[in-house]
This record gives structure tokens, C-alpha cells and sequence, in this order.
């Protein structure tokens, strides 16, 4: 055969592309003393759907919740090595790492892959050792910083932007004596989430599905109370030492 | 496959990077007894440096290349944050040091909020452009050096000493695909002192620098107003203005200005103001709008 | 030959071309245009064609436009569906259309499907592919119900079942595991429901409603939005801003309407001898 005598004599240059994108989208924001950490859990390459049910949010510990976007396989193993490290963690101290610790954890982590980069996209929600609602966004090689409200993803620019006017008041005027407040209840902050994602659901192709909501709140809050009587809300709290963890799973769009 | 190679060879990028992880003392198993306690992955200091893994391909480096390098293929997946001005100089009473606050991932803005002065320590402070994990990790990496030094010699490191440091390691893995040009500036026993250090392996000891794609903005204004014998409040006015010219100008470069001000007895934090309320309503102090509406109306 | 310099030949216009491709080889980004990532399909049964098409039309990953049409009028017993670029699908189905009316004055007889075909084929052909569109085209003539589908370089197929777009994997599969011979009205509506809604549930470039065509001698039934199974869901709370969120920097009230005041001047009379 002609075709492999070429192959043969020729020495082809092969490019290595491990990568791939698999779409949807996450987002975060904190509270005054929670914090919500939500994610579609559509999966899809190119046109098709992979699943429609692939968790992008994970509880990590009682305080601390970590979303990865990007490259499935990536996020998947970088979750997994995450947790094992938490877990040596508790071994060796019997506690859990405090958020602040994960974040340079995560960040320590992904940079020793800078040369060879898991391409995922993490947001990590929780509570801080003083209560407080945090979140902290990461780029695919470790740099990192402390913020209020983040989303990344395949819709990240359509999300962010509604985030930024709903949550930060972007490009809105208070009325004339008053103040925009630094930190929105929880009643507010999850239908923003939810809508966020019904209308990243209308306009964008990867995002849908399902929609899975996770809610850390801080011992004695009293967000709990908006809580208790939602629809479809599920605790998966680990722990009884106060931080309580929940998840509340909703419906997307399934074209 | 290609180990003994590597191992003979010294211009594959495995060897250099073997070479540069002897300068950070080399570890080689991949987690390290710090690494199952609570030291996280600098828990190997002590003995040894961190460990990075690199693709198995004959070429690791052009294979970053091809999927993080947003400048030769906007359409690579990795996208790096780039867009920066930064600038810092000394003067009569420390060093101003004024960044912006705008990360860009192409024409997105990813971030409007971004920390780019790096508190190295209580007299140490390093700025951030070009990769902001390179800028970040290895300033922090560089912040534990400084206290291991502070201990080993008990006496604090001089500017001079940590940017060298900084520098030299950089310098290791020069060609890897690192990208930060960063000044150092701090205060130590010759007085204010500003290095300019890049992944290249340039550094440069001087009186003032702006480092990124709004610098020459912030230079126009700098250059203009600089003198050694500014007082403090002049100085910090200078680093605003010319950080808010760049905001204005550079559309990498805006939302926020950060500015910090190093004396003699450490740095501090001085202030986050808003590019576009400087334009529109002045810094707070009264000085009036930095726009031009003043000007126009003054004519009219 | 005295209005040589500002000829211009009929059609598409070529003299960006070569400077377009040289761009393009320089790493210049085309401007892309809106494709209709799409799921459409056509099914013969006993007395006529079924077409159906999904009505999403994409821009990448964006969602342009949540309820298009993506049946074309070709004649009035004649209908296409089109797939790919959407201005070309939606120009080369109005350029037939029309050529298709001044063959049926000229004529005077109902135009055939065939004809319908040669003339789509003959000129996508023409163009080598550059005119993006991929057609079902089906409709009902002296000759009874004809399917046929239309690739962008000008090869067509006629075929009992057909399925075009990025859908047309998931919707084929509906077919050839439902389709047989001389289907009643209802059944052949049925599955062709079946076929796009697995194309919008399944492929991500489809989506929103399903749009239907009955063919049949007797006349056209257009069923548009026969199905809607995407309605959008109802928003958890509103997004009304408050009166004076938006900061001004100045107030400036215009008088919109012109007064015009007329004051006639006295004086000497227009001079008109």
C-alpha cells in the first residue's frame, strides 16, 4: 500500500491535546453568614449531551464546598485529590482545615501542575473561622482571590453581569439617603441563583438539565428558618459541631 | 520514553526543570512528608522545594504554548489573566506603590477586583503583571525564604537580597513559559528601595517603574510630576493619578486603584479608589473631578 | 461600452475574496455568521409529505433567536426546510420560491418538485459549497409527493425519510426505528413530532418548539409551534428598577415640536415679468 510506505519514511508530528471542554456553568456568592454554591449538571462535548446528571458542586467538609467547571475528567480528579488531602488533614489534626487553609491548599495544588494545567475553573464556598460567608474563585493555575459573588463557566458572561447589578448594584443610583446593603439575605439570594440559571438555561446550548443549589450556613443563623420550608431541600450535613450544609435540586430545561 | 534522553541532555525543558527544582532543593516523590499534614505544599521548604508536573511529551513547553498562550491563539482553552498597570517609585518619604485592579482573559473582563500588590511581609511588597498565579505563588514562596532568612541570620533580608532571590529563581526556569514582571519594593537598612524583576531574568534596581500594557499611560503622568523631594500626600496624589490615566486610557487596565505607601517602619495600606468616580467626582479629598468636565466648563 | 467603469455583474459579488482569504491565513478571524444548528426532517406517507423542523437558531454556543421558522414557502404545494447558514438558507428558498412563480406564469401549469430540486441543486452547485444551506425539500405534484434533500455542494438524495442538520443523527434514529409504508396522516405527524423532538432533546444545537408541514394534494396545513415543550419557566421574582437607578450627569428638556411663527412682510411683489 502506498499510504503506509509514507507513513513509514515520514516522521509525523503529532500534537497532543488531553483537553476538553465540557461545559455548563457554576456560580457562587456570600452571604453575611452563608454561603450558596450552585452548578447545572448538564455535561456535553460539541453538540451532544454526555449526561444530564453530572455533579459539578461537591461538599467538601461542614464549611466548605468546591465547584469545578471546565474539563470534566480534570475537575473530577482534582476533586478527588482535594478531599484525600482533607482527609490526611483530619488524620493529622482531627478537625477540619479551615476554608482559608483549602483555598491556598487549591492554590498550591493546581500550581504544581503550572506546566502541565488542570483546565478546570473552581469556585470554593463556605464559612470562615469567624462566620462569615466567603468565596474564593481560582484560575486554572492557582491564582486566586477572596470575593463576594463569582460565576465561571460556559455562561459565565452571561451570568456575571446580572451578578454584578443584582449583588454588587452595578450601574444602579440608591434612592437619595439610603444605601445598597453589603450583604443580601438568603430569601434574596437564592432565587437570584435560580434565575440565573433558567435564563443561562434560555440562552445558552450547554447549560441545563438540572440545577443543584448548595447552602452552607453558619452555626445559629438565621437563614435557616428561610430554609426549612423550601421545596425540595435536602441537609447533608456531616457533623453535628455547628456549620450546616444543604442542598436544594431544581429542574433546568432540557433542550 | 524519553527519560534517558532527558537524563543526559541539558536543553530539554524535563532537565531544565530538574535544574531549576535543585535550586529550590529538589523533592522527588510526588507528596512529601508535609504534604499529609497541615503544611499544604510548602510544607517541603525545610527540605526541599516544590515539584511540578510536566506533560510526558517531547516538548512540554510548546505544549503549554499551544494551550495557554492566548497571544498567539485567542482561541486556546487556558486563558491566562493578563492587562495590568502597575507602578511604584521612591521619593523623599518611602515608596508609593499604585496598581489597578482589572483582570482581562481577551476582551473579558474576568475580574474587576484583583489584589495586585502582593504583601510579602510587614516591609516587603511585591506588584503583579503578567501571570497572576506565577506573580502570586512565587511571591508568597518568596515571603517564606524572607522569614527563613529573617530567622537563619537574625536580621531582616534586604530588598536588595529578596529580589535577587526572586530573580534567580525565576531565572531557573526561564523558557518554561512563566510570565511576571513585578516590582519589589521595601524598606531596609540603605532606606526605600524599588527593584524591577521579570521572568526574563531582568532585574534593575531604580528610583521609579511601570510595569504593564497601561504603563506608558501611567508614565506620561509619572514622569511629568516625579520629584525626589515630594511630600507624602504629593507622592500618593502622583501614584493615583497616574494609575487612574492608565485606567482611563488602557482598556486592559481600570476598575479600582489600589495604593500603598512603604516608610520606614513597614508598609501601608493607603486606599482603594474607584477609576470612575475619580473621573466623575474626584478622589474624596475635595481635589475636584480628574475628567476633563472641569476644564471644558472653565472654558465655557 | 461608455458605462464599462461602473458595470457591475449580477450576483454575488468576489473582489474581497482573495484579500479575505489572505486574512483569514494571517489568523484573522471570519465574522461568523448565524447558523442554524438544527434538527429537520421530512417523511412520505400514504397521501402527501410531512415536513418538521426544530426553531432554534444559533450563534455558537449563544441561543440568537428561541422560536424561527425554518419551513420556507417554495410554492404553495411545495415547501423546505432548511439547515447551515441561515441567511443563505433563507435568500437561496426566496430566490427559488420567486423563480418558481415566474415558472408556473410562464408555464402555466403547477411547478413539479423536481423542478424545485434541479434549480436548488443546480445552483448551490453553481457555488461550490459557499452558500451554506442544506435543505428538505418535499412537496406534492402532478407526479403525487416527493422527497428529496439538497447538500450545500449540489448532491441531492430522494429518499422516503429524511433528515438534515446537527439533529439529524438523533432524529434519523426515530425514524428508522418507526417509519414504514403507507402511514395514515396522524401516524406519519406523529413521528415526524417524535423525530424533532429528539433532535432538541439530544443534539444542543437544536431546541424550543416543534414546527410541522402537512403536504397533501387536497392543500398545505402549516402547523407551526405544534408542539412546544420548552416554555420558559416562570421567574422567581421581578427585575423592575426603581425610578432614578440610572445616574444622569445633566438635565436638558428640548422642545420637540417646531413653532413656526409667520410674519408676512409688506413690500414689493415678486418680480414676474
Amino acid at each position: 500500500m502506498p499510504g503506509s510506505m509514507v507513513a513509514m519514511t515520514q516522521p509525523v508530528q503529532q500534537s497532543f491535546n488531553p483537553y476538553t471542554e465540557n461545559g455548563g456553568t457554576i456560580l457562587a456568592i456570600a452571604g453575611s453568614d452563608f454561603s450558596v454554591i450552585a452548578g447545572d449538571t448538564r455535561q456535553s462535548e460539541g453538540y451532544s449531551i454526555q449526561t444530564r446528571y453530572a455533579p459539578k458542586v461537591f461538599r467538601l467538609t461542614d464549611k466548605a464546598v468546591l465547584a469545578v467547571n471546565g474539563f470534566a475528567a480534570d475537575g473530577n480528579m482534582f476533586v478527588k485529590k482535594v478531599k484525600q488531602r482533607l482527609e490526611w488533614y483530619r488524620h493529622a489534626h482531627a478537625k477540619d482545615m479551615p476554608i482559608r487553609a483549602i483555598a491556598r491548599l487549591i492554590q498550591t495544588m493546581l500550581y504544581a501542575r503550572r506546566f502541565f494545567p488542570y483546565y478546570v475553573y473552581n469556585i470554593l464556598g463556605g464559612i470562615e473561622e469567624d462566620g462569615t460567608g466567603a468565596v474564593y474563585s481560582f484560575d486554572p493555575v492557582g491564582s486566586y482571590e477572596r470575593e463576594t459573588c463569582r460565576a465561571a463557566g460556559a455562561a459565565q458572561s452571561l451570568v456575571q453581569p446580572f451578578l454584578d447589578n443584582q449583588i454588587y448594584f452595578k450601574n444602579q443610583t440608591p434612592a437619595a439617603g439610603t444605601q445598597f446593603p453589603q450583604h443580601l439575605p438568603l430569601t434574596s439570594v437564592l432565587p437570584l441563583v435560580i434565575d440565573s440559571f433558567t435564563s443561562a438555561t434560555e440562552r445558552h446550548i450547554e447549560v441545563g438539565d438540572g440545577l443543584e443549589i448548595y447552602v452552607v450556613v453558619a452555626s445559629g443563623s438565621t437563614s435557616l428558618q428561610g430554609l426549612q420550608n423550601l421545596r425540595g431541600v435536602q441537609e447533608v450535613t456531616g457533623t453535628t459541631d455547628g456549620e450546616r450544609v444543604f442542598v436544594i435540586r431544581r429542574e433546568l430545561k432540557k433542550d | 520514553m524519553n527519560t534517558f534522553v532527558d537524563l543526559y541532555s541539558t536543553t530539554s525543558a524535563t532537565a531544565q526543570l530538574r535544574r531549576a527544582q535543585k535550586i529550590t532543593e529538589e523533592e522527588n516523590e510526588e507528596f512529601s512528608d508535609g504534604s499529609w499534614g497541615s503544611q499544604a505544599g510548602f510544607g517541603t521548604i525545610v527540605k526541599g522545594g516544590p515539584s511540578f508536573m510536566v506533560p510526558n511529551v517531547p516538548d512540554p513547553t510548546s505544549f503549554l504554548r499551544l494551550h495557554t498562550d492566548d497571544h498567539a491563539d485567542p482561541s486556546c482553552r487556558i486563558k491566562i489573566q493578563h492587562g495590568t498597570t502597575t507602578l511604584a517609585f521612591r521619593f523623599q518619604g518611602g515608596v508609593i506603590v499604585a496598581v489597578d485592579s482589572r483582570a482581562t482573559a481577551g476582551s473579558y473582563i474576568a475580574s474587576g477586583t484583583v489584589k495586585k500588590v502582593i504583601e510579602i511581609n510587614p516591609y516587603l511588597l511585591g506588584t503583579m503583571a503578567g501571570g497572576a498565579a506565577d506573580c502570586q505563588y512565587w511571591e508568597t514562596y518568596l515571603g517564606m525564604h524572607c522569614r527563613l532568612h529573617e530567622l537563619r541570620n537574625r536580621e531582616r533580608i534586604s530588598v536588595s537580597a529578596a529580589s535577587k532571590y526572586l530573580s534567580n529563581l525565576v531565572y531557573s526556569y526561564k523558557g518554561m513559559g512563566l510570565s511576571m514582571g513585578t516590582m519589589i519594593c521595601g524598606w531596609d537598612k540603605t532606606g526605600p528601595a524599588v527593584f524591577y524583576v521579570d521572568s526574563d531574568g531582568t532585574r534593575m534596581k531604580g528610583d521609579l517603574f511601570s510595569v504593564g500594557s497601561g504603563s506608558t499611560f501611567a508614565y506620561g503622568v509619572l514622569d511629568q510630576g516625579y520629584r525626589w523631594d515630594l511630600t507624602d500626600e504629593e507622592a500618593q496624589e502622583l501614584g493615583r493619578r497616574s494609575i487612574y490615566a492608565a485606567g482611563h486610557r488602557d482598556a486592559f487596565s481600570g476598575n479600582t486603584c489600589n495604593l500603598y505607601h512603604v516608610k520606614e517602619n513597614g508598609w501601608q495600606f493607603v486606599g482603594n479608589y474607584d477609576i470612575a468616580k475619580m473621573h466623575y467626582e474626584g478622589n474624596g479629598t475635595g481635589a475636584g473631578p480628574y475628567g476633563y468636565e472641569p476644564r471644558i466648563t472653565g472654558e465655557n | 461600452m461608455n458605462s464599462s467603469s461602473i458595470y457591475r455583474p449580477a450576483g454575488f459579488d468576489f473582489s474581497n475574496e482573495i484579500r479575505n482569504n489572505f486574512l483569514h491565513e494571517k489568523g484573522l478571524p471570519l465574522p461568523g455568521a448565524t447558523s442554524t444548528g438544527t434538527t429537520i426532517v421530512g417523511c412520505l406517507f400514504k397521501d402527501g409529505i410531512v415536513l418538521g423542523a426544530d426553531t432554534r437558531a444559533t450563534e455558537g454556543p449563544i441561543v440568537a433567536d428561541k422560536n424561527c421558522e425554518k419551513i420556507h414557502y417554495i410554492t404553495e404545494s411545495i415547501r423546505c426546510c432548511g439547515a447551515g447558514t441561515a441567511a443563505d438558507t433563507e435568500f437561496t428558498t426566496a430566490l427559488i420560491s420567486s423563480n418558481m412563480e415566474m415558472h408556473a406564469l410562464q408555464t402555466g401549469r403547477k411547478p413539479r418538485v423536481v423542478t424545485a430540486m434541479t434549480m436548488l441543486k443546480q445552483m448551490l452547485h453553481r457555488y461550490q459549497g459557499h452558500i451554506g444551506a442544506a435543505l428538505v425539500l418535499g412537496g406534492v405534484d402532478i407526479t403525487g409527493p416527493q422527497l428529496f434533500t439538497i447538500h450545500p455542494h449540489g448532491s441531492t438524495d430522494k429518499l422516503p425519510y429524511v433528515t438534515m442538520g446537527s439533529g439529524s443523527l438523533a432524529a434519523m434514529a426515530m425514524f428508522e426505528s418507526s417509519w414504514k409504508p403507507n402511514m395514515e396522516r396522524e401516524e406519519a405527524l406523529t413521528l415526524v413530532k417524535a423525530a424533532i423532538a429528539a433532535g432538541i432533546f439530544n443534539d444542543l444545537g437544536s431546541g424550543s418548539n416543534v414546527d410541522a408541514c402537512i403536504i397533501t394534494a387536497t392543500g398545505t396545513e402549516m402547523l407551526r409551534n405544534v408542539e412546544m415543550p420548552n416554555q420558559r419557566v416562570q421567574k422567581e421574582r421581578d427585575y423592575k428598577f426603581r425610578r432614578g437607578t440610572t445616574a444622569w450627569r445633566k438635565e436638558d428638556i428640548r422642545q420637540l415640536i417646531v413653532q413656526e411663527h409667520t410674519k408676512p412682510v409688506g413690500g414689493d411683489e415678486m418680480d414676474t415679468s
